[in-house]
């Protein structure tokens, strides 16, 4: 079947200002969008850029805007996209372009690293691993797959109106590790995300929810980081 | 980000935003259940009198006034938050919001502290 795709385009070098090229072309229904964009790439428009790596819809590098959606384009079929218009391909928004699709995530691993997106533990290992009950690795199971895809900050109105805001991705990030008993930086953790430009910068708006390509339930995240942190003595 | 109220961080004016959510809605609970169903029978002169001469009454009202301001006008200071990113005009507005606070608690007390004492 045919299918129209209207491609956001921008080179910096080359053009006044951003414009959107479409592109018609043969598609199968189970045909990948990721596939889509390579054959544009390979066949059609050598100048078309974007990311991409894994194409498992692990790396988190292919993260745009399709149809409106943040998602990610190695894991979205074209069925399930509407064929009967052009469909809409944006680099996500809120963080500056670089390229075409390619947008420039240096403030968003900022805040990620703000956060220490690692485990910190000074106690003397225990000569095996750090054991946690069943229902300790449950508190931290679905934050912990999270890609970096950014596809959450870049969907946050918060995040829109304010961009030193720290954003669903750094927050669900923190999420994961004060709430890992192995952990024990909790307090400075907590500290972190319990600033105007932290949690409380969180309105319950529930888009970070509907972008995550790994149905992560972020907003649930952060309001239990807020409990926390109104719960703990800082 | 240096101007901040209610607190440092917001962990403040979060959480009462929530305890006087709370409150609001069952004192609303009550008004409506009093107002609308079990009253007093019509809105008049004698019958708010009657009512507002209690102590009691007087100060679920102004605990109302309390709630209800701060529960707004916190609500408005978070958006203004959001999108006001000028040092200066934060604190102007914010100094505007507590004059306004003021000014409607003074309002609602003037009226009914001495209403219905002789
Ligand atoms: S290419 Fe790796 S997540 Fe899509």
């Amino acid at each position: 079947m045919k299918a129209t795709f209207k491609i956001f385009r921008y080179d910096p070098d080359k053009d006044k200002k951003p414009y959107y090229k479409e592109y018609t072309l043969d598609v199968e229904p189970n045909t990948v969008l990721l596939d889509v964009l390579n054959d544009i790439k390979w066949h059609y428009d050598g100048t078309l850029t974007f990311r991409r790596s894994c194409a498992h819809a692990i790396c988190g590098s292919c993260g745009m805007t399709i149809n409106g959606k943040n998602r990610l384009a190695c894991q979205t079929l074209i069925k399930d996209l509407d064929t009967s218009k052009p469909i809409k391909i944006e680099p996500l928004k809120s963080y500056p372009v670089i390229k075409d699709l390619v947008v420039d995530m240096n403030k968003f691993y900022e805040k990620m690293f703000k956060v220490k997106p690692y485990l910190v533990n000074d106690n003397p290992p225990p000569g095996r691993e750090f054991l946690q009950t069943p229902e300790e690795q449950k508190l931290i199971d679905e934050a912990y797959s999270c890609i970096w895809c950014g596809c959450c900050t870049s969907s946050c109105p918060s995040f829109w109106a304010d961009d030193d805001y720290l954003g669903p991705a750094a927050l669900l990030k923190a999420y994961r590790f004060i709430f890992d008993t192995r952990d024990t930086l909790t307090e400075e953790r907590l500290r972190i995300v319990n600033d105007a430009d932290g949690v409380w910068r969180c309105h319950v708006i529930f888009n970070c929810v509907e972008a995550c390509p790994k149905e992560i339930n972020i907003t649930e995240y952060i309001s239990r980081l807020k409990l926390k942190v109104v719960t703990s003595k800082l | 980000m240096s101007f901040k109220s209610s607190g440092n961080s917001g962990a403040f004016a979060w959480f009462y935003q929530r305890i006087t959510g709370i409150f609001l809605f069952v004192i609303l609970l009550l008004h409506f259940t009093i107002m609308h169903f079990t009253g007093t029978g019509e809105i008049t002169y004698e019958n708010i009198v009657g009512r507002l001469s209690d102590p009691y009454w007087k100060m679920l009202d102004l605990s109302f006034v309390v709630f209800a301001l701060y529960h707004g006008l916190n609500g408005i200071w978070m958006a203004i938050q959001d999108y006001v990113r000028s040092e200066g005009w934060r604190a102007v507005i914010y100094t505007i919001l507590v004059l306004v606070g003021v000014f409607l608690f003074f309002l609602a007390a003037v009226t009914l502290i001495p209403f219905g004492l002789k």
